[in-house]
């Protein structure tokens, strides 16, 4: 679906954002675009969305050079969800959704009634104007513009951000359900949970490189110290025993009353993150 | 194609209303034509008043004069103490090269002499010829074809339209685009199959729409219906290259320009350094060579010669008129492409 080939790009003050980026995304692939604030992830997703051009290298997108693709025809077949929920505040979400799906052409738009409930929008708001709306609805209605025209790419920067918990869960099971649908999904975020949950492989971002690319699974089995953290109580006071790889057959060798907590000590994405960069990801 | 387009003019429709654009401009041609027909209408145009010191009652008997009548020298002089009046002593004789004008300078010499100028024909039309009996004094309300009030209604309502034109027409486009800006929807345009030029587009058709039913309502209220019928095909099209023209400017400085303080500013040195020489020049008498080369003056004065019923401007003026328009569009075009690919808004508050 996507396959960019040494990548870089500059901005007119001469900064250096790119500076050959190599990945593929294959068709139906849930990606993860992770790094902190400037580290290219932006600039890679305006290059890829047609936002930006005057790039280096090569990026080509449903097969073609990105080039020679129709501008017109391409954005009919991307969704893009922005980390702001950009939306026309004096209109309403029903009104927001028929203005932009009036772009696309008719038989491949969803049906506005069912992104609503789709999104649990709540009823009573959906006429109103957007500037009552908090900023988990307005995330929720500019998902539901992102989905309007049925993408087959879907760019999602930042989705869970400004959600509850309950719109994270939510956001996480329409994406699911989209990859299941077979649309490639690139999501750029700084949430490891998201990425550890929803992604089939991420690439770790800092200063324009990536620094690591794989599968979650794969970076986290490769980068982890095999030790165990048992938390127990002994004689009334809480303790912690750290067993490594070697000491688990022997395991639980040591004095106790009740096992409280196993602790795999796994790494995060975010430890390795920080592994492979040096750097937080906020 | 055709439903995108018609989807961003109801958008845009829809962004008037709620800025409250058209209600601006249904308040502003209420203001304005009430002040026009009763206010400025009403006013004695004098241009400057006139103190006439006669002890030799040279002036036709029986006949009045639009001019202030004084007693002695003394009155004369005080009268012409606020370097406005200008003051005709005719105690000397009755000849032109008697009479003597009497005037205290404004401080600018090119404003004396139209002073002087206009007291000089003054005393030769309403004293010496009206002795003749080939010159009455109401001969001197009429210019050209037009009465004097209807020269005035033209006049002001040129003003008006040029005026609104310049200034709401500029700002009313610009607002549009800061409240999108703002919203931060500019960016989702990046992204969605419509073009940039279709979205300059709509705002630029609507606005012209708007500006043109605003000349029509604002010429037919004040300078009458069948008079208006008669001039209004010159003056839309003057009204319509004047309104592309600075919607355009508003919608390129509102596209580069970050937020709508400094945008505020720079309306402000456009109307105190464009538009007011313009004002100047075309209404008072200070003259300055170089204004001739200001294309806002060359729009003025075209738009004013169109509200007298004359052509007024060659093929040149409108070919430059049209490159200038087609330059912003695109120009315009080129912008709104580099402010998608920025950043976009921060919120959507």
């Amino acid at each position: 679906m996507i396959a960019v080939k040494n990548l870089t790009f500059s901005y007119e003050n001469g900064r250096q954002a790119l500076h050959g980026l190599d990945f593929m995304v294959e068709d139906g692939e849930v990606f993860g675009f992770l790094g902190p604030n400037g580290s290219g992830k932006s600039t890679t997703q305006k290059i890829l969305t047609g936002i930006l051009t005057g790039y280096g290298g090569s990026v080509s997108l449903f097969e073609r050079d990105f080039t020679t693709i129709q501008r017109q025809a391409f954005f009919q077949k991307i969704g893009v969800l922005f980390e702001f929920p950009y939306l026309y505040t004096n209109l309403s979400a029903v009104d927001n959704l028929k203005y932009f799906s009036s772009f696309y052409p008719r038989e491949q738009l969803r049906d506005i009634d069912e992104l609503i409930d789709l999104l649990e929008i709540k009823r009573d708001f959906v006429k109103k104007p957007v500037s009552s709306y908090s900023k988990g609805m307005r995330q929720r209605t500019s998902m539901a513009r992102a989905l309007l025209n049925n993408p087959k790419l879907l760019f999602l920067d930042e989705p869970t951000s400004g959600l509850d918990p309950t719109g994270a869960v939510l956001f996480r099971r329409i994406i699911e359900q989209e990859s299941s649908k077979g649309t490639t999904i690139f999501l750029t975020t700084h949430n490891m949970l998201d990425a550890d949950l929803l992604c089939d492989r991420v690439a770790f971002l800092t200063d324009g490189r990536i620094a690591a690319l794989d599968t979650p699974k794969n970076l986290k089995e490769k980068n982890s110290s095999r030790n165990i953290l048992v938390e127990y109580l002994h004689q009334g006071q809480r303790k912690n025993q750290i067993l490594k790889p070697d000491e688990v057959g022997k395991a639980f060798s040591f004095l106790y009353d009740e096992i409280l907590q196993v602790h795999s000590q796994e790494p995060t994405l975010e430890d390795i993150f920080l592994q492979y960069t040096g750097r937080g990801l906020q | 194609m055709g439903r995108g387009f018609g989807a961003l003019l109801r958008k845009d429709f829809k962004l008037m209303l709620s800025g409250k654009f058209f209600l601006l401009a249904a308040g502003s041609l209420l203001v304005y034509s009430f002040y026009i027909n009763m206010v400025y209408v009403r006013l004695n145009q004098e241009i400057y008043p006139v103190i006439v010191y006669d002890p030799l009652e040279l002036q036709s008997k029986g006949q009045q004069p639009p001019a202030i009548m004084v007693e002695s020298q003394e009155e004369l002089q005080a009268k012409c103490a606020d370097a406005y009046a200008v003051g005709i002593d005719l105690s000397a004789g009755m000849t032109v090269k008697d009479a003597k004008i009497y005037m205290v300078s404004s401080g600018i010499e090119q404003l004396d002499a139209l002073c002087s100028a206009y007291a000089q024909l003054y005393y030769q039309q309403n004293i010496f010829q009206t002795d003749t009996g080939t010159v009455s004094y109401d001969s001197t309300n009429i210019v050209g074809d037009f009465t004097k009030e209807a020269k005035n209604r033209r006049e002001i309502t040129c003003e008006v339209l040029f005026f609104e034109l310049t200034a709401v027409g500029f700002l009313g486009l610009a607002a549009v685009l800061f409240r999108e800006k703002q919203m931060g929807v500019l960016r989702v345009h990046g992204i969605v199959p419509v073009s940039c030029a279709a979205f300059l587009f709509s705002k630029l058709l609507l606005f012209f729409i708007s500006d043109l039913l605003f000349a029509v309502v604002l010429t037919m209220v004040n300078i009458g219906v069948i008079e208006g019928m008669i001039v209004l095909p010159t003056v839309l099209l003057q009204a319509g290259l004047l309104s592309l023209i600075m919607a355009l400017l508003g919608f390129l400085l509102a596209v580069c320009l970050p937020n709508f303080r400094q945008f505020s500013l720079l309306y402000l040195v456009l109307a105190v350094f464009i538009t007011t020489p313009v004002f100047l020049v075309g209404q008072t008498g200070i003259s300055w060579g170089w204004i001739i080369y200001h294309p806002m003056y060359q729009l003025f004065i075209t738009m004013k010669k169109a509200y007298f019923g004359e052509r007024g401007a060659g093929l040149g003026y409108y070919c430059v008129c049209v490159a200038v328009i087609a330059g912003l569009f695109l120009l315009g075009i080129w912008a709104l492409r580099r402010e998608v690919a920025k950043s976009g808004g921060t919120n959507n508050s």
